[in-house]
């Protein structure tokens, strides 16, 4: 080979393999450096549509997880000290059970007052009735007598008048009975509305409150939270905000393909039970403690099916729902 | 006759070495120069490509850039998922805030927010920590920038707390990113954690990113967004794109960098130009010689390209291997290098533009050669 023909040369052998050298291994650095820049998968993604949903008009929207009957916050009727608690979160109550008991220790005390009232009464009755037949006989004696001469008219008169005065003896004694009935029907009804029972039928969701607190009953204040949440979690409804821009186009009644946050995976077909008559503004689903939107929604509620445990009162939910067709929004934007 | 002539460019070593030196020099200028411009650029793109799992973003319709951003509400996010060919869509939030350091210095930082259940706008890889490590309350990641920034050099980042908007940050993470335009520190966090860092304003949701579904292109994906929700959808290398430009409209690097690379061409061209007419000069005496033994013009011509062609390759070569080897190692070694790589089109474009300075002086230098009479020899 001419190149090494004698003492290979440095600038005129050795130079120029260096530079090829030189290149390949630039080559190789370019080659490696070059940033990858492909489109991955990601290992869990978010809410998606599926099915027929997945290529067709539709409506999303984030929702929040409610009982049926909606949550009903209890308060008491009548302030005291708690002195027990006979549920617990989570207890399915029916109609009617106890739930909390307000110290009736007074309420008893007065119960029995009424109660020493009353046959108090009662022997002030008896007594009354005792003058008032001594005094009738007394007068019907006299009455009886034929001989005007063998008693004096003012005897009579005397005789009519314990008779009439012991009569009405009678009556306010009686009338004291009926007051002391009275105050001990009033001091049971008390007793009874010491104890919180259940309004309907339905999961207790919350307790915030312990034997031992005080419990004031009526306006309970903005910053004060219900003593006990219960609601009907058979079924659980799902309370879905739509955008007010997005509202017009939903195909009211259509089910909606619901899945938790977090799960997304996991969905299921909620039917359509009713939408709210009244576009609100949004409440925050985000969290954040001050966020002000002046975003307006409109609130589908949907029936979720029986999912053990998935969905959970208060839990947020994303949910796809069929949108009218495309023609249709068309022409009615156009108007 | 090839032979010959090489033996005659190398005979003369100081000459030699000159031309090698004037193009290798501005190969390394050139490439250089040109690849870190490059990568400058890219910094504003750095937010797109960093999250490699989406290819459409949704913002704004007056949002220009990763940095340039206009909130939307937040039910933005649902008017996208409602939009028939995205598979599916996540909230995504970039914001600026000042965070206190460990030792009590006040650092600007960009807060990301990335979507709470899935991560998705997580970058892909991490440094240290995994990346389910976020799902704990007031957890944060820095990225690359942050550990130097935020941390001294021996202090352990991760469990290190912050203290944001009055709010407490955990790290326990550093994922791996390369830095922006900026170089700002980047927090990660969970978007609930960073509607809670950044001072409130009225709406906050940043841009919504989304996934085509298969089938379904990301150019035909924007239109369907923006025909549908009115908002701006820009594809993921047309976002990245829009960044590039913004920098270029914004900034002064473009015509910087542009004179050091016209500098590298002039001064390749004055070295290489000058030495070889010199070289062609000196030896213009063994061309007459050539010629007086009967060597045509066309056999001459390719001597001097021979030689240009020489010189060319070793400077060339060298030249390219000494900038990728800077870029590599820089990128390697150093955080404002991180991430810098040699475009394959920019060696080329060197090349092109070697061969350009080479046929220039080459041109030259060959005018005398042809013209030189057999007679110079005796001169």
């Amino acid at each position: 080979m001419a190149l090494f023909r004698s003492r290979p040369s440095f600038s005129r052998n050795i130079l120029p393999i260096v530079a090829v050298i030189g290149l390949a291994v630039a080559a190789f650095l370019i080659w490696r450096g070059l940033p990858d820049r492909q489109l991955e998968e990601p290992d869990e993604t978010p809410a998606r549509a599926t099915g027929a949903l997945a290529n067709a008009p539709r409506v999303a929207g984030a929702g929040v997880v409610e009982p049926s009957s909606e949550v009903i916050d209890l308060g008491t009727a009548l302030s005291g000290l708690v002195t027990a608690v006979l549920v617990r979160p989570g207890d399915y109550v029916s109609r009617g059970q106890p739930l909390f008991q307000v110290d009736d220790r007074d309420v008893r005390a007065r119960l029995l007052e009424a109660e020493a009232s009353i046959r108090e009464a009662s022997a002030a009755i008896a007594e009354a009735r005792a003058a008032e037949a001594v005094a009738v006989r007394q007068l019907s004696l006299y009455r009886d007598i034929a001989d005007p001469a063998a008693v004096s008219r003012s005897e009579v008169i005397r005789a009519e008048g314990d008779a009439s005065v012991s009569r009405g003896r009678r009556q306010l004694a009686e009338a004291q009975l009926a007051a002391a009935r009275a105050s001990r029907n009033r001091a049971r009804v008390e007793l009874n509305r010491l104890v919180v029972t259940a309004p309907i039928s339905g999961e207790i969701l919350r307790i915030d409150v312990r034997p031992g607190e005080f419990v004031q009953a009526g306006q309970q204040g903005n910053s004060s939270t219900p003593y006990i949440q219960m609601g009907e979690t058979r079924p659980l409804h799902v309370r879905i905000d739509i955008d007010e821009d997005e509202a017009t186009r939903v195909a009211l009644g259509s089910p909606a393909i619901v899945s938790p946050r977090g799960a997304a995976d996991r969905q299921v077909r909620a039917r359509f039970i009713r939408a709210e008559p009244q576009v609100v503004p949004k409440r925050s689903l985000t969290n954040s403690a001050a966020e002000r939107v002046d975003v307006r929604v409109l609130q589908l509620i949907y029936e979720l099916p029986r999912a053990d445990g998935l969905f959970r009162v208060g839990q947020q939910v994303d949910a796809f729902i069929a949108a009218r067709p495309a023609a249709v929004r068309r022409e009615g934007s156009a108007q | 006759m090839t032979w010959i002539a090489i033996r005659m460019l190398t005979g003369d070593r100081q000459k030699f070495y000159g031309l090698v030196f004037g193009i290798a020099f501005s190969t390394l200028l050139i490439t250089q120069q040109l690849t870190i411009f490059v990568n400058l650029l890219n910094r504003g793109a750095t937010a797109v490509h960093n999250i490699a799992t989406v290819d459409v973003w949704v913002m704004d319709p007056v949002s220009r850039t990763q940095d340039v951003i206009y909130p939307m509400p937040s039910t933005a996010l649902d008017q996208v998922r409602s939009v028939p060919g995205v598979a599916w869509a996540v909230p995504h939030l970039r914001a600026n805030a000042a965070v206190r350091t460990p030792d009590g210095d006040l650092e600007g930082v960009t807060v990301v927010g990335v979507d709470d259940s899935t991560l998705i706008g997580l970058p892909p890889t991490m440094i240290a920590g995994t990346r389910d490590q976020l799902l704990l309350p007031n957890s944060v990641f820095v990225d690359g920038v942050g550990r130097t920034r935020l941390f001294a050099e021996d202090a352990e980042p991760i469990g290190a707390r912050l203290e944001l908007n009055d709010q407490r940050a955990v790290v326990r993470g550093i994922v791996d990113v390369d830095p922006s335009f900026t170089s700002q520190v980047v927090l990660y966090t969970r978007y609930s954690n960073a509607l809670n860092y950044v001072p409130g304003t009225r709406n906050r949701l940043s841009f919504v990113l989304a996934r085509a579904a298969p089938g379904v292109t990301p150019e035909e994906l924007v239109r369907r967004i923006e025909a549908q929700t009115g908002l701006k959808a820009r594809t993921r290398t047309d976002f990245a794109q829009d960044g590039v430009n913004f920098i270029i409209e914004n900034t002064g690097i473009p015509i910087n960098f542009g004179i050091t690379v016209a500098l590298g061409f002039i001064v390749g061209i004055a070295i290489v130009g000058l030495t070889f007419s010199l070289f062609i000069r000196d030896n213009i005496k063994q061309f007459g010689a050539l010629k007086a033994i009967g060597v045509h013009n066309g056999k001459i011509r390719m001597m001097v390209a021979a030689q240009a062609g020489l010189v060319g390759l070793i400077g060339y070569g060298l030249g390219v291997l000494m900038a990728t080897l800077f870029i590599s190692i820089g990128g390697a070694t150093s955080v404002d290098f991180k991430g810098f790589y040699t475009p394959w089109q920019i060696p080329l474009l060197t090349l092109l533009g070697v061969t350009l300075i080479i046929l220039a002086t080459g041109w030259l230098a060959l005018r005398r050669v042809l013209k030189t009479e057999p007679a110079a020899v005796f001169r």
